[in-house]
């Protein structure tokens, strides 16, 4: 499950785009009025009127306690990321990225959009002038960027921290939240499948790269694209043989992983030689990861594989 | 002109039609036993699962709906390969019910797959398969194969829905046919 931070210029869609998303997930937006609604207890007007109003009075200390509305923030964030395992969570500005920077499986989202689209949505939005939707820029933005600053001392928009930045200019809200699911749900695939090597001892093999060893491999991902089954490629090693002292001295990376399907998938297409070789490797893999499903792909299931695609178009009955 | 036998140059009977019957009626008596109180859609999928589907449903006596899909390569400008989409897509809603996917034969279980695929996103209660022919020693897939009718193996097969070439499908039995070379 995805925790997305959104972070936003004003009048760049940047609120709906969390909305939207989150009506997608089925979750609610966290935002800084939810935050003041939930987080700190009973909150005088007054001094709601004042964490509305400006970021300084987050260093203020809660009453009777030595702990400030920022430390009851950023501990609540934290909070909700660690709980949210298995359900997905949306937080909408309050300096996200920056607060969950390194959290494993956040996605850090910035949206954007020039100048002229942010002041034509916000004149629209408001039913105000040029001017004075100018204006509600520059104090708009002023104040996500002071209170970024001031909560954590950092600067909400430099680049380095988002993995994902969205120009709104020409893309629609639905375009966007269609970028970011994809994206968040692609993401969690490999994160967990990095934090299963935790329990069971195996390794994580996962690039950002894909490098296939040979064509064979380059084939087989396209015929499993064909049938639009998502795979990642060599993404986990498990070691199969260790030394008197514990060091690995047999392993096996499996070809592929089918996340749907829970599956690793190793070809031994390129040299029958080996095919003894890793049918060893498959039966310890069995048998010391139990519950693993991998099943090698042998040469003449390849090669009548790809024969019966061609012979029938694609599809066909002994396909 | 040849007739249906020697287009096909059959080679011997695998499955005749007696042998076929009699096992539809076991798994028509088994998904009835199975599914006697739950709300079964049986899914077959065109155009291989015609004959086994309409004798299968007919084994099954339960107030089952039946629907078909689909599906077929196009090419893609993009990739070599082209692409698999859905031709014919199922009219009944299967939210929250029970689906039996009913298929001529599973080798390597890719087809299947993608039609699970599909048909999970219409969120169905369960998803299970049942297929007349089922080749276990290729089956890379990790799919729910509830019932089948026959293992077999690498041999080429053609009748009873199986073609080559889209000929074939009406032998009313299995036979080997010649492999391609």
């Amino acid at each position: 499950m995805a925790i997305i931070t959104i972070s936003r210029q004003n009048g760049s869609l940047g609120d709906e785009i969390a909305d939207a998303l989150a009506a997608r997930l089925g979750t609610i937006v966290i935002s800084r009025k939810y935050a003041l609604d939930n987080f700190f207890g009973e909150i005088n007007p007054g001094t709601l009127d004042r964490l509305n109003e400006s970021a300084k009075f987050f260093d203020l200390q809660l009453p009777g306690s030595d702990r400030t509305y920022a430390d009851i923030l950023v501990e609540r964030i934290r909070a909700l990321a660690s709980e949210s395992k298995d359900k997905d969570l949306v937080i909408l500005g309050m300096g996200g990225s920056v607060l969950l920077s390194g959290f494993p499986g956040a996605i850090h989202v910035r949206v954007t959009a020039s100048e002229t689209t942010r002041l034509n949505t916000i004149a629209r939005k408001y039913r105000i002038t040029a001017d004075e939707a100018n204006e509600v820029l520059d104090i708009g933005d002023r104040k996500h960027r002071k209170f970024v600053r001031t909560v954590y001392g950092k600067d909400i928009t430099a680049p380095e921290q988002f993995d994902l930045i969205l120009n709104t200019d020409r893309l629609s809200v639905d375009e966007c939240v269609d970028a970011i699911a994809e994206l968040a749900r692609k993401h969690d695939i490999r994160v967990r499948l990095a934090e299963s090597n935790d329990s069971s001892n195996t390794i994580d093999h996962q690039t950002r790269n894909i490098a296939f060893k040979n064509e064979t491999e380059e084939e087989f991902a396209r015929i499993l694209s064909l049938y639009n089954i998502e795979w990642l490629y060599e993404p986990k090693t498990f070691p199969v043989e260790w030394d008197a002292e514990g060091n690995v001295t047999m392993a096996i990376s499996p070809d592929f992983y089918l996340p749907k399907f829970n599956l690793y998938l190793e070809l031994t297409t390129m040299d029958q030689r080996y095919v003894t070789k890793k049918n060893k490797k498959m039966r310890l893999v069995k048998e010391l990861y139990p519950g693993t499903n991998i099943r090698i792909v042998y040469k003449k299931d390849f090669n009548e594989l790809v024969d019966r695609l061609k012979m029938f178009g694609g599809v066909g009955d002994n396909s | 002109m040849a007739n249906l036998e020697e287009a096909l140059n059959t080679e011997r009977v695998v499955y005749s039609e007696e042998t076929i019957q009699a096992r539809i009626k076991e798994l028509g008596r088994q998904i009835t036993e199975d599914y006697k109180d739950k709300e079964l859609i049986v899914i077959g999928v065109i155009k291989g699962s015609l004959y086994f589907l309409s004798d299968l449903t007919r084994a099954i006596d339960l107030p089952i709906k039946v629907d078909m899909v689909g599906f077929s390569s196009i090419p893609d400008t993009t990739s070599k390969t082209g692409i698999v989409r859905i031709t014919k897509d199922i009219d009944l809603d299967i939210t929250d019910k029970h689906v039996l996917v009913v298929e001529d034969v599973i080798r390597t279980g890719l087809t299947t797959a993608y039609i699970i695929q599909n048909l999970e996103m219409k969120k169905p209660k369960e998803i299970t398969l049942c297929s007349m022919l089922l080749n276990p020693d290729r089956l890379l897939m990790t799919i729910p194969v509830k019932y089948y009718g026959f293992e077999i193996n690498d041999q080429w097969l053609a009748g009873y829905g199986l073609d080559r070439n889209e000929i074939g499908r009406n032998l009313p039995y299995i036979a080997q046919i010649p492999k391609q070379k």
